[in-house]
This record gives structure tokens, C-alpha cells and sequence, in this order.
């Protein structure tokens, strides 16, 4: 036979099989002792339903127990600071915090920011109206990106004269708008030690101003949680969620100035 | 691999009322598959070591929420799964983008030369390569069955799937390892001979 023949179904799961008892595994860490440990030092909370409903203070007192509870393994749990992040209401965007510090890359990874396209025809193609920031003016570029549903937009700013520019994306302001009630989980900011998140309020709606050093974007070009995702660094970020719409403002300035392009939009 | 359905079940239901005695000995029990499935996820041992850890930990604390007489194995692998599936996507990100600043390098891929003797070890080489670079999904699904010996009902669970839908997931992710192989792989002679 002069091809060899791709191997079947079963040839390959026989192969797989037979690697099975061979696959190179490093050694079971002894998990028990500290897995032991962590509930030792914290017990579940067992309640008993009938008593307690018969004694409101009682319940109170296990309510309170309860919540102190939640609230240690929040800073425990990473899943539950996801669940956080979306308790304060910016809609479309999770925050979490990565273990260790983040890589030194080169400066200016790809911006992905989707379709290049005209203000207008952007316009026509997301779902809610596009709105720029009335101190920066016409945008230098915009993109629209059909990732998310109801479609994304980008205004693009080059530096200017008070807007130095950014390493991590080259230019001097970047804003995005889009439905942050139709896209859960669009954007993901990974954040190292090095950066702070500071909760605000922004035009009197919930946000998050994010700074120091760059964080790590990840946004999901697909739907569902395993659709692919286009990561690279950010800078100074000021997000915030007003009616359906989530707005980001990343730059190079201070939190008082970007507030104050922000003071121009929803 | 059998289960021990019964055992579980009365570890379980003594850790629920705070048994830590009980539940250590259900780490115990299941510490290396949790840690072997982990490492299928995050091919890191210190991730898989964290992974297993928190998910053990975790799970303990969702006991409550576990049906009563419900097989544990495959509850738990998902937990395990999950907090892999974290770590793995926090330590791809890491790399992505300290990798964009070797954008020059060149991908120096050998081309495999298999020499009769060590034709096996090579395949198997190359099959261990192949699978490295399937999705989480796939590599996870392919391991339950064909090196840990889940039934399909565990898969099930684990994969929190339709059990219906197990069989062409496995085959879809077979699939996918087959094309993955390079196009000249063959079976050796040798392989999968040695066990009966």
C-alpha cells in the first residue's frame, strides 16, 4: 500500500488505552493534610430548620453567621469575586484578580478592535445609539465589532496635546460602548498585584476605575463560554454600565481626567 | 476501575454532618485521579496540585448541595474540572502574551524519524503530543473514558452533558486527535498489544 491508511476509531482508542497506564504524571501531592486543615479551621454551618423557626433570634444569629460565611469565601474563591463583580452592576464586564504578576511584554499587542468602518455605518449596524464623548470630539477611527450581541463599537483617539499616548495600544484614548445587558461575561480584566480597582460612580451610575499597572483584556469573540477570546494588555480603564449600554474609557490619564470625558456621555 | 458506591455514599453522608475524618478519607481516596485529571486540564503540576486542592476544599463546602446517594466521583470531577479549567485559562493568557514578544522565533518542529526499536515509544510520543493540543474539552472527555474508565453515566455528570450525547462527544473528540496527528502517523505493530 503506498498511503498509509489514517488510523480508525477503535485502533485509536486502543493506542489511547495502551498510553493510558504510561502517560507521564507527575507525583499525587499528599492533598489530604492541607485540604484537612482548611476545613478544620473552617467548619460548615449546620442548622437545624424547626428550631430555628422558632426562634427569630436565633435565626438572626445564624443568618449573620451565615453571611460572615459568604463573605470569607468570597475572598477565598474566585468564582464567588466573578459573582461580585457582577453584584455591583457593570453589566457585560467581570473583574478578577490573577494570582501572580503579569508577563513584560511588547508594548503594543493588536487591538482587535474588529471592522474599520464609518461612524454612520457603525451606527446602523449596533443596537443601541452610539454616543462620543463631546471633549474629544469626531473620532480619528472607528471599528464595530459583531462579537457580542447587539454589536460593539470602538472610537479610536490619537494622542494629542494633553492626551499622551498609551504603550499598550498606541493610541491616546480608546472608548467602547456596547449592549453590557445582552453579553454577559463579553469582557474579562484579569488584574495583577500591581493594579488597583477602585470602585465609583460615574454620572451617578455604578463603575470601576482600574489602575496602575496594565491589565490583561480578554474579550470573547463568540458566544458561550468556550468561544474563542482575543487577549492583550489595557491601561487605565474607566468602565460603567448606564441603561442597557456598558462604556470604557482606556487611556493614559488620571482618574479625574478621564472622569471628566466621561462626564460627557450617559 | 470499580467504584465504591457504597462507601461514598456513607463518607459523604458523614461529612455532611462534619465528619472531617470522613471526608479526609474521601481525599485520600480520590486525591490522584483529582490530581491526574487536573493535569490533564492545566498540563502544569503545581496548577493541577492547586486546582485539586480548592476543588477538594470546595466540594466540601457544597456538600450540602450534593443529592444524597448520588455517585460522588463524578460530582467531584467536575469541581475538579472547573477550578482547572480556571487556572489553565489564567495561565494561557500569561503565556499568549509573553510569547507575542518571541513572535521571531521560529517554531523549530522536528519532523519525527521513527527508528524501528522505539517505534512505540515514539508513537506514543507523538499520540501524547497530539492530545496536548486538543482543546480542554476534548483531551478531558477522551481522558474519563479511555484512561480513567468512566462509565458513560459518570461522563455524564461529570461533563454535566445528556448522557446521550456522550458517545458522539467522544467520537467528535476522537475525531479531532485524529486529525491533529500528523498525516503519515501509523499504529506500530507493537501497540496495544500488551494488554489483553
Amino acid at each position: 500500500m503506498a498511503e498509509p491508511q489514517r488510523l480508525r476509531d477503535l485502533e485509536l482508542e486502543r493506542a489511547l488505552r495502551d498510553l493510558g497506564p504510561r502517560y507521564p504524571y507527575p507525583p499525587t501531592p499528599n492533598l489530604a493534610t492541607m485540604v484537612r486543615s482548611r476545613i478544620v479551621a473552617r467548619p460548615i454551618a449546620t442548622v437545624r430548620p424547626v428550631a430555628l423557626w422558632r426562634d427569630p433570634r436565633r435565626l438572626a444569629l445564624v443568618a449573620a453567621v451565615l453571611l460572615a460565611l459568604a463573605g470569607a469565601a468570597a475572598l477565598i474563591n474566585p468564582a464567588t469575586r466573578d459573582a461580585i463583580a457582577h453584584f455591583f452592576h457593570v453589566r457585560g464586564v467581570i473583574v478578577t484578580r490573577g494570582p501572580s504578576p503579569l508577563p513584560s511584554v511588547s508594548p503594543v499587542t493588536p487591538l482587535d478592535l474588529g471592522r474599520l468602518t464609518t461612524l454612520d455605518q457603525a451606527q446602523r449596524a449596533v443596537g443601541f445609539t452610539i454616543v462620543l464623548p463631546p471633549a474629544l470630539g469626531a473620532a480619528d477611527a472607528v471599528y464595530v465589532a459583531s462579537g457580542p450581541p447587539g454589536g460593539e463599537v470602538a472610537l479610536a483617539y490619537k494622542p494629542r496635546p494633553g492626551i499622551p499616548v498609551v504603550r499598550e495600544t498606541g493610541l491616546g484614548v480608546l472608548v467602547t460602548e456596547f449592549r453590557g445587558d445582552l453579553a454577559e461575561g463579553y469582557i474579562t480584566k484579569e488584574v495583577g498585584p500591581g493594579t488597583t480597582v477602585e470602585e465609583t460612580s460615574v454620572n451617578g451610575d455604578p463603575g470601576w476605575w482600574i489602575a496602575g499597572q496594565p491589565h490583561i483584556i480578554v474579550i470573547q469573540t463568540g458566544p458561550g463560554e468556550s468561544s474563542p477570546e482575543t487577549l492583550r494588555l489595557a491601561s487605565n480603564t474607566l468602565v460603567w454600565e448606564h441603561g442597557v449600554v456598558t462604556y470604557r474609557i482606556e487611556s493614559g490619564l488620571s482618574k479625574a481626567e478621564a472622569m471628566r470625558l466621561a462626564a460627557g456621555l450617559p | 476501575m470499580e467504584g465504591r458506591p457504597l462507601d461514598d455514599t456513607a463518607l459523604v453522608e458523614r461529612a455532611r454532618n462534619g465528619d472531617v475524618n470522613a471526608y479526609e478519607a474521601l481525599v485520600q481516596h480520590y486525591q490522584e485521579l483529582a490530581f491526574r485529571v487536573a493535569y490533564q486540564v492545566t498540563g502544569d503540576a503545581a496548577d493541577a496540585e492547586d486546582a485539586a486542592q480548592e476543588a477538594f476544599v470546595n466540594a466540601y463546602y457544597a456538600l450540602g448541595r450534593f443529592r444524597a446517594g448520588a455517585p460522588f466521583r463524578p460530582w467531584l470531577l467536575r469541581i475538579v474540572a472547573n477550578e482547572a479549567r480556571n487556572r489553565r485559562m489564567a495561565a494561557h493568557r500569561r503565556t499568549a502574551l509573553a510569547q507575542r514578544a518571541l513572535v521571531a522565533q521560529t517554531s523549530g518542529e522536528a519532523a519525527p524519524s521513527p527508528e524501528t526499536a522505539a517505534e512505540a515509544e515514539e508513537f506514543r510520543a507523538t499520540l501524547l503530543a497530539s492530545l496536548r493540543r486538543l482543546r480542554d474539552d476534548d483531551r478531558l472527555i477522551l481522558a474519563y473514558r479511555l484512561f480513567f474508565d468512566l462509565s458513560e453515566a459518570e461522563m455524564a455528570e461529570a461533563l454535566k452533558c445528556p448522557k446521550g450525547t456522550v458517545k458522539s462527544r467522544l467520537s467528535r473528540a476522537l475525531g479531532r486527535l485524529r486529525a491533529a496527528l500528523p498525516a503519515d502517523v501509523r499504529l506500530p505493530a507493537t501497540a496495544g498489544e500488551t494488554d489483553g
